[in-house]
């Protein structure tokens, strides 16, 4: 028979102020290991969030990410009358060629970084369903203006309506704030293509993006300038595009598994001591409830219980305040540099269901650590020795 | 001092209880070494921390667009110029796309680089001597080379990602430095190769100032030199140089400042939970040691030293086995994660060590001083008529 779990209860009130503190140690540990995934996760959800398999980033051979590439103008001209491209209503092919321009700005806080400027073709606004203009109106081409997203101009000194950015020689007239469904592209500004290729004197392009009209003629399209000598160039679904700058958040991810083994460990010791103490000073207790029938498995499931309790109040707690942590307190985006375009990438803290089942997860393993071998050492206590105890 | 023998018959008295304690406080000072150390070896200063004369020249937008190899003789020209070496950052692919196999690919003019420029830096003469004579050899951080165990003579392939064209390189020696997780080869290379670009563009200009007192005034001139030319550039110290990236990185500092005190704060409560639950059931004991005449005061310090023992041998231990067993192991393991590109500078300081065991005291202190009150302010009558 199970010893009844209200006996666990009363204990862990019976000794406040030590389950106090174990618990707030659990909590914490807990909270830091939300912190460190929620983070990863931020990272990732960024990178992956409205990706489409329709829309088909094509550049050169080899490169990594669009600022690396560089594609001719007759290369865009041979794509744009490639098959299986959609067309919009007004009977023109969605492909909008792009330039991509890094430059060094000052954010807010006064540090500086590099921000992705987009140049595209106008018809490549319509092309990215998640992005919309919040405020303000969107840039006309031939005249220097520019959308940036609201999180970047938050983020960034100077990028309010009206305002003007300027870095090095170049400058653009911000006439927008545009919201994209909290994707890369919040990362960046845009500006109409020819005016970016105009102030950076390039003549060349960065990127073709092209929009199919299902994702198996996307395949098509890929396939077709794969198989294509003279382009030298390759296409790859917007989706497989930014999941292979994921890169980005792994080093947080082991970061977050190295921090949260180092203190799960030590926390899972804190909560031991508590644990040994208790079956020391409930030798007297053990004896009789060995005595009064209970069994050695009965007595070892009960301590490991009273562990798992105390360490899950203590994740429940942790989960609840890196909760509202993440919705009170920290709901302003932040930034990381995202290795493969060089350019800083903006995200939220982000707690999903899984992570927080995660942290609860989390400080039951500390209590099972925890709770294990002290309540061996209670199931083995002899009857007569445990009685004889004061 | 001739309480000793007491304290540490009180603080192994039960020795799990202290094992478990001292363990808990040996993790979280390798956790917190380990943090800062990698905040450290982000921050790889090639001049490893001794300062240096070197100004980078950079495009005032940003490291994203190029800069005119024909600015190099009017940088050069700039009285209190030593020398300038163009430099690009090649970025090409290592074996396969895993971060593990990620480090900075940097062009130079070789005749100059580690003879004007780099002078800090130590490299073997005949190594020096077959990197100007063999345009096609590269030299390597002597770190690089010990994790790709690269030998004398062996072949390399780059491939190019924003430079379309494939890089074959031999290996000719290491260089030491604080930074030792580039490696360099000539800007011949480039030209070699047909890139489009190799005798029009640079990346960076890597320049060197006679005298440290000249720099304000040559970062100055150099960008009013180019101010209103086709690619204005914008002059950093090579200290400022390197803290753009770590700028770039955005709030990781902050957050692993953060995360550092929130454990160390965790461990507080940890081991002052240990020292409360040994003090609470030592009640009697104390009271009796009252009446047979210590002092408050006494029982105060007994039960703080306590603490702070517990804490110097979680530090001292911490501190050994941090630099010689944990952190060897976990930057061994850690090899193959995408964690790598950055534990080629990792050190682990002295510096650092000796913080870490402050910080192990800080917290014995603050984690007994709670306890050792309370124990200290029990009535003799209230602690003897307790029964535990």
């Amino acid at each position: 028979m199970a010893i009844p779990l209200k006996y666990n209860l009363r204990n862990l009130f019976q000794r406040r102020v030590s389950t106090v503190m174990t618990v707030f140690v659990v909590c914490l540990v807990v909270t830091v290991f939300l912190f460190v995934l929620a983070l990863w996760q931020g990272v990732s959800r960024t990178l992956s969030v409205t990706a489409s398999t329709r829309n088909v980033i094509t550049m050169r051979v080899g490169s990594q990410a669009e600022m690396q590439s560089v594609v001719t103008k007759d290369a865009y001209e041979t794509i744009r009358s490639l098959p299986g491209i959609e067309r919009s209503p007004t009977g023109e092919p969605y492909v909008s060629a792009e330039l991509i321009s890094l430059v060094n700005l000052p954010r807010a806080d006064g540090q500086t970084t590099n921000v992705q400027v987009r140049g595209m073709d106008p018809i490549g606004f319509s092309m990215r369903p998640g992005v919309r203009i919040v405020d303000g109106r969107i840039f006309a081409p031939g005249t220097n203006e520019a959308v940036v997203s609201k999180n970047l101009a938050n983020r960034f000194a100077g990028m309010k309506i009206g305002d003007t950015i300027k870095t090095g020689s170049y400058r653009w007239v911000v006439v927008g704030h545009f919201d994209a469904s909290g994707s890369a592209y919040e990362s960046e500004i845009w500006t109409d293509v020819k005016d970016l290729q105009g102030q950076t004197k390039r003549q060349i392009f960065s990127s073709i993006f092209v929009r199919a009209s299902d994702p198996e003629a996307a395949n098509r399209y890929i396939e077709t300038v794969k198989g294509d000598q003279r382009l030298k160039l390759e296409g790859r679904t917007e989706k497989k595009y930014y999941e292979e700058q994921m890169i980005t958040g792994a080093p947080i991810k082991v970061l977050a598994i190295l921090v949260g083994i180092f203190t799960a460990i030590g926390a899972s010791f804190g909560a031991m001591n508590t644990m040994y103490a208790q079956v020391a000073a409930r030798t007297r207790e053990i004896g009789t409830l060995r005595a009064i029938g209970f069994s050695r498995r009965s007595v070892l499931a009960s301590f490991i219980l009273e562990a798992l309790l105390l360490c899950l109040i203590g994740g429940v707690i942790g989960t609840a305040l890196a909760f509202v942590l993440f919705n009170l307190l920290l709901t302003k985006p932040t930034g990381t540099m995202n290795f493969r375009t060089f350019s800083e990438v903006l995200f939220n803290f982000r707690l999903t269901p899984p992570l927080i089942a995660g942290g609860l997860v989390f400080s039951l393993a500390m209590g099972l650590l925890g709770g294990f071998f002290p309540a061996a050492r209670a199931a083995r206590l002899k009857i007569i020795n445990a009685l004889r105890e004061i | 001092m001739k309480y000793l023998r007491l304290i540490w018959r009180n603080v192994f008295r039960k020795k799990t209880r202290t094992f478990l304690t001292t363990f808990s406080i040996v993790l979280v000072l390798v956790l917190i070494v380990v943090l800062v150390s990698l905040l450290n070896a982000m921050e790889q200063d090639p001049s490893g921390g001794k300062g240096s004369n070197r100004i980078v020249v950079q495009h005032a937008t940003g490291l994203g667009n190029f800069l005119a190899l024909s600015q190099r003789q009017r940088i050069e020209q700039i009285p209190g110029v030593v020398a300038a070496s163009p430099e690009i950052w090649f970025g090409g692919v290592y074996k396969d796309d895993r971060p593990e196999n990620f480090f900075g690919q940097l062009s130079c003019d070789p005749d100059i680089y580690f003879s004007k420029i780099f002078d800090d830096s130590t490299i073997d003469p005949a190594v020096e001597k077959e990197f100007r004579a063999n345009r096609n050899s590269f030299v390597a951080g002597k770190k690089l080379e010990e994790k790709f165990h690269w030998k004398h003579g062996d072949h390399i392939i780059l491939r190019g990602t924003y430079i379309p064209m494939t890089l074959d390189l031999v290996y000719a020696g290491s260089y030491h430095s604080g930074d030792e997780g580039n490696i360099f080869f000539s800007n011949e290379v480039l030209n070699q190769g047909k890139w489009f670009g190799a005798d029009k563009y640079t990346g960076l200009y890597y320049t060197k100032v006679a005298r440290r007192e000249d720099i304000p005034r040559v970062v100055a001139a150099i960008d009013r030199m180019f101010e209103n030319s086709d690619r204005p550039t914008k002059t950093l110290t090579e200290k400022q140089f390197q803290l753009q990236f770590m700028e770039m990185m955005g709030n990781v500092k902050g957050l692993i400042r953060i995360i550092s005190a929130i454990i160390l704060f965790a461990v507080t409560l940890i081991v002052a939970n240990t020292v409360a639950m040994s003090a609470r059931e030592r009640v009697t004991e104390i009271a009796v040691m009252r009446t047979l005449g210590f002092r408050r005061s006494h029982i105060l310090s007994f039960i703080l030293s306590e603490s702070v023992l517990m804490s110097l041998l979680g530090g001292v231990l911490g501190v050994v086995l941090a630099k010689y067993l944990f952190i060897p192991g976990m930057v061994k393991g850690m090899q193959t994660t995408p964690m790598a590109p950055f534990l080629i500078n990792f050190k682990v300081t002295w510096v650092v060590l000796m913080a870490a065991f402050g910080v192990s005291v800080g917290v014995g202190i603050l984690a007994g001083f709670v306890p050792a009150i309370r124990s200290s302010q029990v009535k003799i009558v209230d602690g003897l008529r307790q029964v535990v």
